[in-house]
């Protein structure tokens, strides 16, 4: 299998969120409608770039990983990904009204806080999970697919 | 090439070339059975380390996960 390269790692770089995304919607939906909470965030803003530029952007990434003849460990690699992703994500965040910054956090329009020390652990915990992710998930899809 | 082209060549290729068996050398199948048995993708020590320290962390700030879903 040695035809359309790019192609196969772009569609196993989104495999991941592509998943994650459904999740997220699904549980949000539950949650809301179910379970009759009503999120303290605009969900409708905060899946826009879950949904418009994280799948796109793996794909991307993992592309750019065959094209760059594997140069770096995979996990490695994915983890880089954060290092784009996390500032373009809070751009996005702040332009469409997701959030304003204050001195204690990140507040939503509702009112909801997100304190400045669970961002550094969620992006402590985020970079650890996109390591693993790339190693094992989108790096088992790349040798499944043949260009591992 | 002509008839004694070929029968040069054909000499010179039997002179040259070790002779093909019809049966193989040893039995493939323990190497391939050994092979289907390894483990060759475990996972490290040190990878189930970072995945208990990501729970922790997870653990620690449940709100943090809105910003996995945000990123992921």
């Amino acid at each position: 299998m040695n035809t359309h390269p790019y192609l196969r790692a772009y569609m196993a770089g989104t495999f991941v969120p592509t998943i994650v995304v459904m999740l997220a919607v699904c549980s949000f939906a539950f949650v809301r409608y179910v379970c009759g909470v009503v999120p303290a965030f605009p969900v409708e803003r905060f899946m826009i770039f879950p949904l418009a530029f994280v799948p796109s952007l793996w794909g991307v990434w993992n592309l750019l990983y065959v094209a760059l003849k594997r140069r770096l460990p995979i996990g490695v690699h994915g983890t880089l990904l954060v290092v784009l992703l996390a500032p373009l994500g809070l751009t996005v965040g702040r332009l469409i009204g997701l959030y304003s910054l204050h001195a204690n956090g990140f507040v939503s329009p509702q009112g909801a806080q997100l304190p400045y020390t669970v961002v550094v652990i969620g992006a402590a915990g985020g970079l650890i999970i996109y390591y693993l992710m790339w190693k094992y998930v989108v790096g088992f899809l790349n040798r499944m697919l043949g260009i591992a | 090439m002509n008839a004694n082209d070929e029968k040069w060549l054909k000499a010179q290729l039997r002179e040259n070339l070790p002779p093909v068996s019809g049966e193989l050398e040893r039995d493939l199948w323990p190497r391939m059975r050994a092979r289907l048995e390894s483990r060759p993708h475990a996972v490290p020590w040190w990878d189930w380390a970072l995945a208990g320290a990501a729970v922790v962390l997870l653990l620690i700030a449940p709100q943090s996960i809105l910003l996995l879903f945000y990123q992921i």
